[in-house]
């Protein structure tokens, strides 16, 4: 089975890609390994086939998410931006972290077939998803003022 | 002479962001279009054909990869480059959407650079 450091740094770099050539925002792993995301958050995720097979989730706060949409559209964050904008927004980094993690993984497990991504809206999301054993979980600081969470949940596939 | 250019991609953010990626890049072109899937791309590339077509890959109704194939069989389209922008990455698929008649590919995340380096050949 895939080891979890190599799935969590694929997820970690592929994240930093994103935000760093797309978005525009600077993010680190996070040193408190219990930060939580408060209030209400968003959950981007998108599933895979192929050797390997699972989800992959972004988890972030309701303000963060709305940076991170403003920065993508070229807007103010305290431009209106609607909600459906920012869904938009966060499905579509979704889609390029896991694009960028595939990427990374490509020589490790083959290729993988990749769904269109799912946002939802709720309360403590992120805890809901998964057992230990099958996940992994990369808590980030972004600009060093939101807390957010990448996932990996995954198991051997069927090829 | 007079460039024209279509987007396809099923998020909106994303086309935004393309958009803005192609005037970063210094690229200059007269007439821009935007479709959020391949038959919303076909039906405005029915009207008007375009020079360049920015292609996803993964989008409801109908796939980039389907587009592509469309688009080769419509005369009005014979000198429209499409170069696909996505982020899939796997050799089979740019080899076969390539074969089928693509020009290009680019992966997401890119660059304005990125934008430059593939898409003035086809323009020139
Ligand atoms: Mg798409």
């Amino acid at each position: 089975m895939i080891d979890q450091v190599c799935l969590s740094d694929a997820l970690l770099e592929g994240a930093k890609e994103v935000f760093g050539t797309m978005i525009f925002m600077d993010i680190e792993e996070s040193s408190e390994p219990d930060q939580q995301i408060e209030g209400d958050a968003l959950l981007g995720s998108i599933t895979f086939m192929g050797d390997l097979e699972g989800c992959m989730a972004i988890c972030c706060g309701d303000s963060c998410a709305k940076t991170i949409a403003a920065n993508m559209l070229g807007m103010e964050p305290d431009d209106q931006i609607s909600r459906d904008d920012i869904n938009d927004a966060i499905g579509e980094v979704t889609n390029m972290v896991m694009g960028s993690v595939k990427a990374r993984l490509n020589g490790t497990v083959g290729n993988l077939n990749v769904s269109i991504p799912t946002v939802v809206r709720g309360q403590k999301i992120e805890n809901s998803l998964g057992d230990p054993e099958n996940k992994v979980s990369v808590k980030v600081n972004i600009e060093d003022e939101y807390a957010a969470e990448f996932l990996l949940l995954y198991r051997e596939g069927s090829g | 002479m007079a460039k024209s250019l279509m987007i396809v991609d099923d998020s909106a953010t994303m086309r935004k962001i393309i958009m803005r990626t192609v005037r970063m890049s210094g690229l200059k072109f007269e007439r821009t279009e935007e479709a959020g899937n391949g038959a919303e791309a076909l039906q405005k590339l029915g009207g008007s054909p375009v020079d360049i077509i920015l292609c996803d890959v993964n989008m409801p109704e109908m796939m980039g990869t389907e587009l592509v194939k469309k688009v080769r069989e419509l005369d009005s389209c014979a000198n429209t480059k499409i170069v696909m922008v996505s982020t899939e990455s796997s050799k089979e698929l740019i080899d076969g959407v390539m074969a089928d008649g693509a020009n290009g590919f680019i992966n997401k995340p890119f660059t304005p650079e990125k934008f430059q380096e593939k898409l003035s050949p086809l323009i020139d």
